[in-house]
């Protein structure tokens, strides 16, 4: 069985979004293992998939990660929308009426 | 004198994926390829080391449809939301949800073509079909006496 690896625009902004993550992880002083604690998750291995850049992060979680990550929440969901979906954020901040 | 004999401790696993296990899970998973449920497959690992295979779905999105992981002994199925879907030691087992995840995933999407089906056919029914058999009773009405003049 033959299966292709994958690349697309979607996954390089993905993993961008990943990078950001982590580096934010970083700077709030928190191991993967740490942040799936302090977000209520049984495992951390989710923390794991979103940082490589293959999960997004659901819109109804982004609040709790935020927090988690001392980062305005607002702020946070746009720049990560900014990575998920980038047409939208186009549309709604930076074409001009 | 009597000896206690401890059970041995099993060797720990490697740090990546074995052939074995990736053989087992691409088996698994196979029948969702010419599908189109899935495009492609990525290897990865967490900060810890432990090894993760996530099955990627159908451009231009390429997400992660589902996630495996390893941790010890122990095989984590999740969705790309993160949901745990299944967890256990043995891989057979593994292998065996995975596929029923990706036909899961399958059917979800069997289900809501029906379901669009049935609504588009309800408003042809409810809406345009009136308005079509309508002049057709008209015509069945007057149509007679016209014949008789012509």
């Amino acid at each position: 069985m033959k299966i292709a690896k994958v690349e697309s625009q979607s996954k390089k902004l993905r993993k961008q979004a990943g990078d950001w993550l982590k580096e934010l992880r970083g700077r709030a002083g928190l191991s993967q293992v740490q942040l799936a604690d302090e977000l209520g998750f049984k495992y951390y291995t989710f923390v794991s998939q979103v940082e490589n850049g293959f999960g997004r992060l659901p819109i109804e979680s982004m609040e709790a990660w935020a927090k988690a990550l001392n980062v305005e929440p607002s702020e946070f969901a746009k720049r990560l929308l900014s990575f998920y979906e980038p047409e939208l954020y186009r549309l709604l901040y930076e074409v001009k009426k | 004198m009597n000896v206690v004999r401890f059970p041995r401790m099993p060797a720990p696993f490697t740090r990546g994926w074995r052939t074995n296990e990736l053989t087992t899970l691409a088996e698994a998973c196979a029948a969702a390829i010419p599908s189109g449920e899935i495009s492609g497959w990525e290897i990865g690992t967490t900060e810890r080391g432990d090894p993760q295979l996530y099955l990627i779905g159908p451009a231009p999105e390429h997400d992660c449809i589902l996630s495996i992981s390893r941790l010890d002994r122990l095989y984590i199925l999740e969705d790309g939301k993160g949901q745990v879907l299944f967890e256990n030691h043995n891989i057979m087992l593994l292998a065996e949800q995975t596929y029923r995840a990706l036909r899961k995933g399958k059917a979800e999407i069997i289900a809501r073509l029906t379901v669009c089906w049935c609504a588009v056919r309800e408003f042809f029914e409810e809406k345009i079909e009136p308005v079509v058999v309508e002049p057709l009773e008209v015509m069945i009405h007057f149509a007679p006496p016209f014949a008789v003049l012509a």
